[in-house]
């Protein structure tokens, strides 16, 4: 097989520098760091000098998810030949049990870090991940809550807290898991825009009102969320169908979805300009608009 | 008790669309194109998402966009898959059933499928599918002989071919076409390509 520098024609300090820029933006595209990082990793190890280390570090989580353990092996024994009293090199050997689902073994590594250092957060959350792989859910829930008790700052673990409970259809505790992330980071559209879609979900009119201000919240912050535009644009639609809603209220709802299906109809005929592939779902977002305009009124 | 017919566009869809997203939960719809009575004949499937399975929002577009290119296209939807997220987990979960459920509604020989993740390796001998049928308004489990793909051998190398090769990236899902909607969710170019690929395959029929 060709090597990646052949292949896209690039040099070994262009493909380090991707790799440090997938690994500073949390890029979970483990085939492609297996790819690139491989052929750093074997022809140009000792170019790399300090920068190994953690690319040892990130090459062997992406071969984890590959299953490639041949290649997270070989990682983890030069790691743990440079580091051998590393809590973060032994939180990686616990990686690699959990990926050969030894559960077990794996939590008596990750025990044996938190005897040393009971603060070690990301042995705690490697056990809290383990109980989400055996399916405990609820498990899992009670766990974090109790890691969030101690370290409330930790938005990652508010994050994963909230889609446990959105996969457990526990829509209101979600809610204020995103209500936690959105106060600390009220510039992030994500946030918000996912908060809007469990307020969607629960439903009820005052819920309804709430997702619809969250959806407009998320596109002033990003005018490019179609998922918001959407948001917006649906639940406008169902308070001005709602037979509880003044008439005022559902005069303005109706302006609110008609302006939401504008832009969507002009981000489609944007995106699809001078295009074939997409002409099929152009067509039914199209008449799918119509056909509710007609419901509506 | 009627059988099952899965084509070879709707499996390999569904088969890379599993696999794309291994860490993630995936579903999808069944379409058919077949007005015919009799057995439920699985011509064509749509991705749908690979997060956020129980939120209502993007369900209930995809849903209604589904319908209504079926409606221009002649097919209807006859049932839906999902792959859950764990390998060890094949069992539908709430919210595949409750989908489900809104399609038997308005087709009553609908199907329910469930992707086996464990038995996904490429050289498993028989569809690692787990099918599930609408009787009494419950979803229980079926004999697995009742699914027929014609052709597996053929199905299951164009599968694993188009997954070693870059085309596995031409797989677009509702859920990837709502963060460009430039991507095409009725997924044209990637049929085209197992269509080709299918086409030996097919002469002898």
């Amino acid at each position: 097989m060709a090597s990646v520098s052949e292949l896209y024609d690039v040099t070994w300090e262009d493909m380090r520098d991707k790799l440090r820029k997938w690994r500073e933006e949390n890029y979970r595209n483990s085939e492609q760091i297996v790819d690139v990082g491989e052929e750093l990793i074997n022809e140009h190890a000792s170019k790399l000098g300090d920068d190994v280390w953690i690319i040892y570090e990130q090459v062997m989580i992406a071969a984890l998810d590959c299953s490639r353990d041949d290649l997270a092996w070989s990682c983890l024994q030069e790691l743990k030949r440079q580091f051998p009293d590393s809590h973060r090199v032994k939180r990686l050997a616990g990686m690699r049990l959990e990926a050969l689902e030894r559960y077990d073994d794996a939590n008596k590594l990750y025990d044996s870090i938190l005897q040393d250092d009971p603060t070690n957060t990301a042995a705690r959350k490697r056990k809290i991940s383990i109980l989400r792989a055996q399916g405990k859910s609820s498990e899992a829930i009670r766990e974090l809550n109790e890691y969030l008790e101690q370290f409330v700052g930790d938005q990652e673990a508010w994050h994963e807290l909230s889609e446990l409970y959105i996969n457990e259809h526990d829509y209101a505790k979600a809610a204020f898991c995103l209500e936690e992330l959105m106060m600390t980071n009220p510039h992030n559209h994500l946030y918000c825009e996912q908060y809007a879609e469990v307020k969607y979900t629960q439903g009820g009119l005052e819920n309804m009102e709430l997702s619809r201000k969250y959806f407009a919240q998320a596109l002033k912050l990003n005018n490019r969320n179609m998922r918001a535009l959407f948001g917006l644009y649906m639940s406008a639609s169902h308070i001005a169908g709602s037979p509880k809603v003044s008439a005022k209220v559902k005069k303005d709802n109706v302006k609110y979805a008609a302006w939401a299906a504008s832009q969507i109809n002009r981000a489609y005929q944007l995106a699809g300009r001078g295009k074939k592939e997409n002409k099929c779902s152009v067509k039914a977002v199209e008449e799918m608009l119509e056909s509710m305009q007609i419901t509506m009124s | 008790m009627s059988e099952v017919e899965l084509s070879c566009l709707a499996y390999v869809k569904m088969f890379l669309h599993a696999s794309l997203f291994p860490h993630c939960s995936v579903n999808g719809l069944l379409l058919s194109s077949s007005s015919s009575e009799g057995p439920v004949c699985v011509t064509d499937c749509v991705p749908l998402l690979h997060s956020h399975l129980s939120l209502a929002l993007t369900t209930q577009l995809a849903l209604t966009q589904v319908d209504v290119w079926c409606a221009q296209t002649q097919q209807r939807i006859v049932g839906y898959y999902q792959a859950n997220a764990s390998l060890s987990d094949s069992s539908p979960s709430p919210c595949a059933l409750k989908i489900a459920d809104k399609i038997a509604e308005q087709y009553s020989n609908a199907v329910l499928l469930m992707i086996d993740g464990r038995k996904m390796s490429p050289d498993y001998r028989v569809p690692p599918i787990v099918m599930y049928e609408h009787k009494d308004s419950r979803w229980t489990l079926k004999d697995k002989h009742t699914i027929m793909l014609h052709q597996w051998e053929e199905t299951r190398l164009i599968a694993s071919q188009l997954l070693n090769s870059l085309d596995r990236t031409l797989l677009v899902d509702f859920d990837s076409h709502l963060d460009d909607i430039r991507k095409d969710w009725t997924n044209q170019k990637l049929n085209a390509k197992i269509m080709e690929l299918a086409s030996p395959a097919n002469g002898s029929m």
